[in-house]
């Protein structure tokens, strides 16, 4: 048993508000600074114009930094929201937290989701948001008891390092014997030693009595919590019912929960069995689609991906219900017991792993040319364990591996690591360095596009190459799908507000294997929609896997079967179930919007949110090097000659690839032309301000900042 | 000689493929994947991958993903 004291430096009693048709009206503040605590009021037109979840912790991070914060300085906010809907327990994935910060990899606005039980629990102890500001001298715990009506500070030396034992331990500690009550928001040593630190938030398995764990892992927000000295924040709340977030209108959120619910029970098995195998499925399917990342999104498949495909997790995987929020039908969290890792600290012993996910397996898996289920999962562990971003931690080390074989790096320096393709121990080690803070790891713990500036300022690495094949753009690093065949996907990507994550448009499918959107102006339309629908689980509590990893049977003899609208009036019914307002889909669109234009002005404010912010490397968008271009030159050759109409004959790939990148690039920037002009934004990226009045987001110091930048 | 597809009895022969059947719907380019029982298969795949006896078959708009 872990060693540890505990010593309260601060307490702070509260009366618990009333939940109120999923809201409970005020948010919590702490300053670890000076252990200040307060409660803030929520409006009527905080409600109105910012929703809830990401609109909120948008709105309590713009308040806190001014244009010149940078990720480390005390002012900078780490906030935590679920949002109206977040805590109804008979909704599937209705458990969902929003996570915002200044980000060390962007140096703008990071929002990152997770599961597990922290925002409703945070919501029904009285607060529809955290924020969190300072720095502490010592490392501290902050502890929110909505039982007990109090918040504590702790400083607590002694406590495990690592995420995975500090969760388990804290749990322990504060549960009073109901461990299911505890839920906890932790990182860990890499994110202290890296940018690209994730924080685990946790819920506790009734049926394998354990603490298992979600992360929020994108844009290095475990590490601003690192930073900060916070060791973990933990809440603690009773048991939830349908009636705990008081809907306004219980019935009919019943009724349509009901309903939600059983769908995903009668088609979840016939369709992809997220209940049984999670996202594993996106292997294969990737894979054959010539869509899974290899080698550094040099290639999109490879002859040995099934070994790291859903037939080999399936059985891998441990059996039982893996829901990451109470009644989710969905239930797609799942993990691997008794795992033994073959190196690192836990070497030897058998653990508990919370995955790998499709993100893990290709960032960790077949990005890095590695095809060993088990050395997946042992990245994963590790990365979880460390409070590493496993989707950083994948893209950052293919970007290194890759260098290392075009010879602009070598084992010089990377202290002697052969860092090839499909060498599972290097790319552990780099892992176990970024945990320890030192060696190569830690340059990789960089980031990509750190990495390209010291590898050409040190190692006198070639820049515009690395330009090329340095995959992040506005600084983050991409998630893990080929983009280079879609244009759509490349403006999902590239068009992101907060840097290439799949998580506001995922349009491969619909682009470029159902040729949905063969137009610009659909495919701008496809890119306004998406992003303003998907934020919206963002702003209410939810996961947007209900919506479309199921569908309904008939969905495909409706109008627009790609928006699976069945599902979107079901969320409308939720909605107004909950919050007792009435709402059309229209409407939902028009909510999404407002908080989708504030948060592309933070960007501004912040020095970025323009036209060339939006730019994306070449390997996003088509063959770098010429063994990319021959990997797949029927196609490319077909394209040129029939879409572009280019006489190939007699000219070499090098001429073809070099024709190729003009094109592409050029449609790049027409696509940029028609998305800014479908969300109402200048040519230069930026909202008008007949946009934003249309919003309601017109507040003085927005339409100012849209002055200095000449919108006005 | 029967397949079951989406829950449906559906006629089978012999060396049928996934395009093959296919052909018996009407939105099929709405199919990025078919599940032959516990076997996800993709578009690509489609020519080639013969469909055997007594399969359960699921035809799933794949447009979710992400």
């Amino acid at each position: 048993m872990t060693e540890y004291k505990i010593e309260i430096i601060k307490t702070f009693d509260y009366g618990r508000p009333v939940i109120e048709n999923g809201y409970a009206n005020q948010t919590l503040c702490i300053d670890i600074s000076d252990l200040g605590i307060s409660i803030k009021p929520v409006t009527e037109k905080m409600k109105e114009v910012f929703i809830g979840g990401k609109g909120f912790d948008l709105w309590l991070l713009w308040n806190a930094v001014t244009s010149s914060t940078k990720w480390s300085d005390p002012e900078n906010a780490i906030c935590i929201a679920s949002g109206p809907m977040g805590g109804t327990p008979i909704y599937p994935g209705s458990g969902k937290s929003i996570v915002t910060t200044i980000s060390p990899l962007t140096g703008s606005v990071i929002d990152s989701n997770v599961g597990g039980y922290f925002g409703p629990y945070l919501k029904f102890s009285g607060f529809d948001a955290l924020e969190v500001t300072g720095k502490a001298s010592k490392d501290v715990v902050i502890f929110i008891d909505g039982i007990d009506e109090n918040v504590q500070i702790f400083e607590a030396p002694g406590l495990p390092d690592d995420s995975y034992d500090l969760s388990a331990v804290l749990t322990e500690r504060f549960a009073k014997g109901k461990p299911r009550h505890i839920s906890v928001v932790s990182t860990g040593p890499g994110a202290k030693n890296t940018l690209i630190g994730c924080l685990n938030f946790t819920w506790y398995d009734l049926k394998r009595k354990r603490v298992r764990y979600k992360q929020a892992g994108r844009g290095g927000i475990g590490s601003v919590f690192a930073d900060k000295r916070i060791k973990a924040i933990v809440a603690r709340w009773d048991t939830v019912t349908i009636q705990t977030n008081n809907p306004a209108d219980k019935n009919s959120l019943k009724a349509v929960g009901k309903k939600h619910s059983r769908e995903i029970v009668e088609l979840d098995p016939k369709q992809n069995e997220m209940a049984k195998i999670g996202t594993t499925h996106l292997v294969s399917i990737m894979n054959d689609f010539d869509l899974l990342p290899v080698n550094n999104f040099q290639y999109g498949r490879h002859p040995e991906a099934d070994n790291i495909g859903q037939e080999v997790y399936r059985r891998i995987f441990d059996a039982g219900y893996d829901g990451c929020w109470m009644g989710c039908t969905l239930a797609c969290a799942h993990g691997v017991k008794d795992f033994v890792p073959l190196t690192g600290p836990y070497k030897g012993t058998k653990v508990f792993v919370d995955g790998p996910e499709y993100e893990t397996i290709a960032g960790c898996g077949s990005n890095l040319g590695i095809f060993d289920p088990h050395a997946a999962i042992e990245m994963n562990f590790y990365c979880d364990a460390y409070g590493l971003d496993t989707i950083s931690v994948g893209t950052a080390t293919a970007f290194a591996m890759e260098c290392f074989e075009t010879g602009l790096i070598n084992e010089a320096h990377t202290g002697g690591m052969n860092l090839s393709f499909g060498n599972r121990l290097a790319a552990l080690e780099i892992v176990h360095q970024m945990a320890r803070g030192e060696g190569f790891g830690q340059i990789v713990g960089r980031g990509v596009r750190e990495m390209k500036s010291i590898f050409a300022r040190d190692f006198g690495a070639d820049p515009d190459l690395m330009q090329d094949i340095g995959m992040e753009a506005k600084g983050l690093e991409f998630s893990e799908y080929i983009s280079k065949e879609s244009l759509a996907q490349q403006g999902g990507y590239g068009l992101a507000l907060k840097g290439p994550q799949h998580d506001e448009a995922w349009l491969i499918f619909l682009d470029m294997v159902h040729n949905f959107m063969p137009t610009f102006e659909q495919k701008a339309e496809a890119l306004h929609w998406f992003p303003m629908f998907r934020t919206w689980f963002g702003l209410c509590g939810l996961c947007k896997l209900p919506w479309n990893d199921v569908m309904p049977e008939d969905n495909k003899e409706t109008p627009e079967p790609a928006k699976v609208m069945k599902h979107v009036e079901w969320y409308e019914e939720y909605y107004s179930a909950v919050t007792g307002r009435q709402i059309s889909p229209d409407g939902l669109i028009r909510m999404s919007e407002a908080v989708y234009n504030f948060q592309r002005i933070f960007n501004l404010k912040m020095g970025f949110g323009q036209r060339e912010h939006d730019n994306i490397p070449y390997r996003a968008v088509g063959p770098v090097k010429t063994v990319e271009y021959e990997s797949r030159h029927e196609r490319y050759d077909k394209q040129l000659v029939e879409e572009h109409k280019v006489d190939i004959a007699g000219k070499s790939t090098e001429e073809k690839v070099a024709i190729l990148r003009k094109l592409r690039e050029g449609l790049y920037e027409k696509l940029k032309d028609a998305v800014y002009k479908r969300r109402g934004w200048t040519n230069n990226g930026i909202p008008t301000v007949e946009t934003v009045k249309r919003l309601g987001i017109d507040f003085p110091e927005i339409l100012e900042l849209l002055k200095t930048h000449g919108v006005e | 000689m029967m397949i079951r597809v989406n829950g449906k009895k559906h006629s089978w022969y012999e060396g049928m493929t996934i395009k093959d059947l296919l052909k018996d719907f009407n939105d099929s380019h709405l199919y990025a994947v078919v599940r032959i029982n516990d076997k996800h298969v993709s578009r690509p795949n489609f020519e080639k991958i013969i469909i055997p006896d007594n399969s359960e078959v699921f035809l799933i708009p794949m447009i979710a993903g992400g």
